[in-house]
């Protein structure tokens, strides 16, 4: 069995070599089929991860009525403390927010002058459990919040996190309907190359028949075949991806390159990179499979 | 034992290339199938090599009904059978030692064991020492040995032989019936079509003449008239 396998898999690496072209042209439309898929992976896993470090950071802002007396504010954190979801909780007087608005304005921040503290209204920054950073379950919070009558109004940036979250839906959506016709497409074009292969092999396939070889020992080095294209054009594909990312990151203006420096570009992770080698082995295995089915079905 | 019973067998163009034929070969028989071209004769040897299914009628073939519904072991059977063609078959991008060990190779059997059958098949073909060469340096009737050799080289039973001389001059082909003739002597079946009847007449074995599809008179080579 492990001889015979042996001896089909050399078969194979034999027959690719002396189909050097079609086996090339068929890597080749693996390797731009995968390359599109991945870029859409690559660009949908940055946003997941971006909208990750951005629910990381989400914060509830309680702003409270100017005439709520410090007195209650005490009582208020605490049972603010109390509520499901609630990490942690801080209050931020008119002048804490004065102070931070100077900082945020920096050199600007003259544009302040004359503006009293008291103009800005106090509040409760908000931190949530992690579990409870998404545009789902903030809801929740925000709710219980509400119930306070010292809060008078919640900012929690809801627009524009369900918006992002959208945008991912929308692209991981688009990955898949886009991903799945290309490897349909990718099924077919591999099946024709295949098919084309098996062909300038026909006669090679007739004696292997006049010869009494089992209809699987003539497949089988043909799915080996596919399967070995697939990974190979797969292969190709995350390296071009790998080395298309670096060039763009390079050219990226000096602007954006410091906002990438706090919000960090990743590349596909182990698991996607393992399930994009063996969704390409598949493919080139189906595509085998299809070719030779239809060829080797004809004839006796 | 080859059996032919009642066989039809009809192209979708409608062309009756074989009717009502039935015939009967012992083991280790040699027998000649003759007729001018498109009398059958290919048809018939492609029928008994379960490479074409008849219209109607049975067929065995060393003991199996290869006509009963179902039948699928058609590899199996073809490993004990040898088909040896006017057009040789062989591969054409392969050494000569490559093409006969291809059918071992393809049948499994061990690399120590394909060197030593190669060596004496070839020995046994007059080839010794041509095992290196290209199939494409070689003349006709050395390439149909080459073909018998690979015919042979997994002992079958049966060989089957479509105008294995039609494209050799009168020396090659004497040089090849040899290899036929000694074949018959170890035992083997052998079905020979030809259209030489010069061929047949020098041997005093069956012949099953066909015209148009249809079994004529039967003879013995040395008797068949000219």
């Amino acid at each position: 069995m492990k001889r015979s396998l042996q001896y089909l898999f050399v078969r194979a690496m034999k027959n690719m070599r002396r189909n050097l072209f079609p086996d090339v042209t068929t890597v080749g439309v693996i390797t731009i089929s995968v390359l599109i898929f991945s870029v859409f992976s690559l660009i949908a896993f940055n946003l997941a991860s971006f909208l990750r470090i951005w629910e990381d950071r989400i914060e509830v802002i309680a702003y409270l009525n100017r005439k709520t007396p410090a007195v209650e504010v005490e009582a208020l954190l605490n049972r603010v403390r109390q509520l499901g979801g609630v990490e942690s909780v801080r209050y931020i007087s008119p002048s804490d927010a004065m102070a931070f608005m100077e900082t945020r304005l920096g050199t600007q921040k003259n544009l302040l002058e004359g503006i009293q503290p008291t103009v800005l209204p106090p509040s409760l920054e908000v931190k949530l459990h992690k579990e409870y950073r998404n545009s789902a379950r903030i809801g929740e919070v925000v709710s219980q919040l509400k119930g306070f009558s010292q809060v008078e109004e919640i900012q929690y940036g809801q627009e524009w996190v369900e918006l992002f979250s959208s945008l991912v839906h929308i692209l991981r959506l688009t990955q898949w309907v886009l991903g799945g016709l290309l490897l349909l497409a990718m099924a077919f074009i591999i099946s024709n190359t295949l098919q084309l292969t098996i062909s300038s092999r026909q006669e090679e396939i007739e004696i292997m028949k006049l010869v009494g070889a089992s209809p699987s020992f003539i497949q089988v080095p043909f799915y080996i075949e596919g399967m070995i294209q697939g990974l190979l054009g797969a292969g190709l594909a995350l390296v071009f991806l790998f080395l298309l990312q670096k060039s763009v990151l390079l050219y990226f203006p000096l602007s954006m390159k410091v906002w990438f420096e706090r919000i960090p570009i990743l590349f596909l992770p182990v698991e996607t990179l393992i399930g994009t080698l063996l969704g390409g082995m598949l493919l080139g295995f189906l595509g085998s499979f299809m070719a030779s089915a239809r060829f080797l079905k004809s004839g006796g | 034992m080859i059996q032919m019973l009642h066989v039809y067998k009809t192209f979708p163009s409608q062309i009756a290339a074989l009717t009502d034929i039935s015939l009967e070969i012992f083991p280790g028989q040699f027998t000649f199938i003759t007729g001018p071209s498109g009398s059958g004769k290919t048809t018939l040897l492609h029928i008994l090599f379960c490479s074409e299914r008849p219209t109607s009628g049975e067929v065995i073939v060393n003991g199996i009904d290869v006509t009963e519904k179902g039948f699928k072991k058609v590899h199996q059977l073809r490993r004990t059978i040898g088909m040896v063609f006017q057009d040789f078959k062989l591969l054409r991008d392969r050494t000569v030692g490559e093409n006969i060990a291809f059918v071992l190779e393809v049948t499994g059997h061990p690399p120590t064991e394909i060197q030593r059958r190669v060596l004496e098949i070839l020995k046994w073909a007059g080839l010794l020492g041509r095992e290196g060469d290209s199939v494409l340096t070689l003349s006709a009737g050395e390439k149909q040995r080459v073909a018998i050799a690979r015919a042979v080289v997994n002992n079958p039973s049966l060989i089957l032989a479509d105008e294995p001389t039609g494209n050799l001059d009168d020396q090659m082909a004497g040089d090849v019936m040899k290899l036929f003739m000694a074949l018959h002597r170890q035992g083997t079946t052998v079905i020979f079509a030809t259209q030489s009847r010069d061929l047949i007449q020098r041997y005093p074995y069956p012949v099953i003449q066909l015209l148009r599809g249809k079994r004529i008179e039967d003879g013995i080579g040395i008797e068949i008239k000219a």
